[in-house]
């Protein structure tokens, strides 16, 4: 004969296990009916893990930084004439971005060299990015309203501002002279968009005349987003090829708050 | 107990990390019988394929409007809508409406005077008189 207390523990192992398994399958099918891709995950698991931890170019910018080559990997499905590229395989290898082409190696100043891991190392960057010849001061994560529409770019265009005048953290800025070079530092931003202005009506007149003459203007201006802004360090300029040099006359520097 | 509404711990900063388009649906109504659809309808059958097809993430709907002018409607994310008539209109200029829907943000119109907004706190800091040198003028 079974104690009642041995019966109340069989039923709470009972309701332990069945519980259970009713949950776990539960919300997979949630998440299933979710999400068109989630049955197309679920069934191809491993690989969608292994990509998932290696995302794809536009998550992750670092490594597209250097990845500015033409690539001439051309899809056969593709039909230049009828649709609009969407990735850059799609576009013709003659209208590609370019990657900058250096005649020679970055050149480092020795005190710049030393001053630079105080930099690098403290935390949260700005720069002052020059676009058409006016100040952008940025720091991450930041919203811009470009004063003018940008052309040729689209929304979700990665873009990297290679004109700084001066890029420092609380306590360090480094200033150029009068740009500092683009090998030390990246800040890129993404587009996000394009805004319009509400419609501006401004109305002209002549003198001893009555007619008023109405001008209408509703300009539109290009959104973005700072992705990241950040210095390289020492190690990494050394590896991209930067040679140290005693002193020049027209390099940038570091200065320390006064 | 007083009813709570649920935190925000992130500010959203759409771009920085991954991007999403902010429009989300896009509502093409048009008239079988006016004169001022024709251009729309024109649109319907011959630019509106391709235009589906290059913007997958965006949800295309088109029903008919009868007796009013032609009409398209962009829905966004942050819930607003932007409807823009397009009568007597070529299919040229309809897809360059389509297409400023599609990259619109969906705020509200304003006039912005400054280029850059922030919501990081100031990298510098403030400014103090206690610290630091005396500076000579």
């Amino acid at each position: 004969m079974f104690s009642r207390s041995a019966l109340r523990s069989l039923a709470s192992e009972l309701r332990l296990t069945a519980p259970s398994t009713i949950s776990s399958a539960a919300p997979l099918q949630q998440r299933a009916c979710l999400h068109q891709s989630a049955s197309l995950m679920n069934s191809q698991q491993p690989q969608s893990q292994s990509t998932s931890s290696h995302p794809e170019s536009p998550l992750s910018a670092t490594p597209r930084a250097q990845d500015t080559q033409p690539k001439n990997v051309k899809t056969s499905t593709f039909d230049e004439n009828t649709m609009t590229p969407q990735t850059r395989a799609h576009v013709p290898i003659a209208k590609q971005p370019v990657a900058p082409t250096f005649n020679s190696p970055l050149k480092v100043t020795k005190s710049l060299m030393s001053q630079l891991p105080h930099l690098v190392g403290q935390k949260p960057h700005y720069v002052v990015a020059q676009l058409h010849a006016r100040p952008y001061l940025l720091t991450e994560g930041d919203h811009i309203r470009l004063p003018f529409l940008m052309p040729k770019v689209k929304a979700g265009d990665i873009l990297r501002f290679n004109r700084a005048s001066a890029l420092g953290s609380r306590d360090f800025t480094m200033k150029g002279s009068p740009t500092i070079d683009e090998r030390i530092y990246e800040c890129r931003v993404r587009v996000t968009g394009v805004d319009s202005e509400p419609l501006r009506i401004k109305e002209k007149t002549k003198r001893r005349q009555r007619h008023v003459k109405q001008a209408k203007s509703k300009h539109r201006y290009t959104l973005m987003r700072v992705m990241d802004v950040r210095v390289k360090t020492p190690d990494e300029l050394l590896a991209e090829g930067a040679v140290v040099v005693e002193e020049s006359a027209d390099s940038s520097v570091i200065e320390p708050r006064s | 107990m007083p009813l709570r509404g649920i935190r925000t711990s992130t500010a959203a900063r759409n771009g920085a990390g991954a991007f999403i388009l902010q429009c989300k649906r896009l509502d093409f109504h048009y008239c079988n019988w006016a004169g001022s659809s024709k251009g729309m309808v024109a649109f319907l059958e011959k630019t509106l394929p391709t235009f589906a097809r290059e913007n997958p993430q965006i949800e295309i709907r088109v029903s008919p409007r009868p007796q009013k002018h032609p009409l398209i409607k962009g829905l966004y994310i942050n819930g607003r809508e932007k409807p823009v008539c397009v009568r007597n209109m070529e299919p040229h200029e309809i897809l360059k409406k389509a297409n400023l829907l599609k990259e619109a943000s969906g705020e509200k119109l304003k006039r912005v005077k400054k280029p850059v907004t922030s919501l990081n706190e100031s990298v510098r800091g403030i400014w103090s008189p206690y610290h630091g040198d005396l500076r000579g003028v």
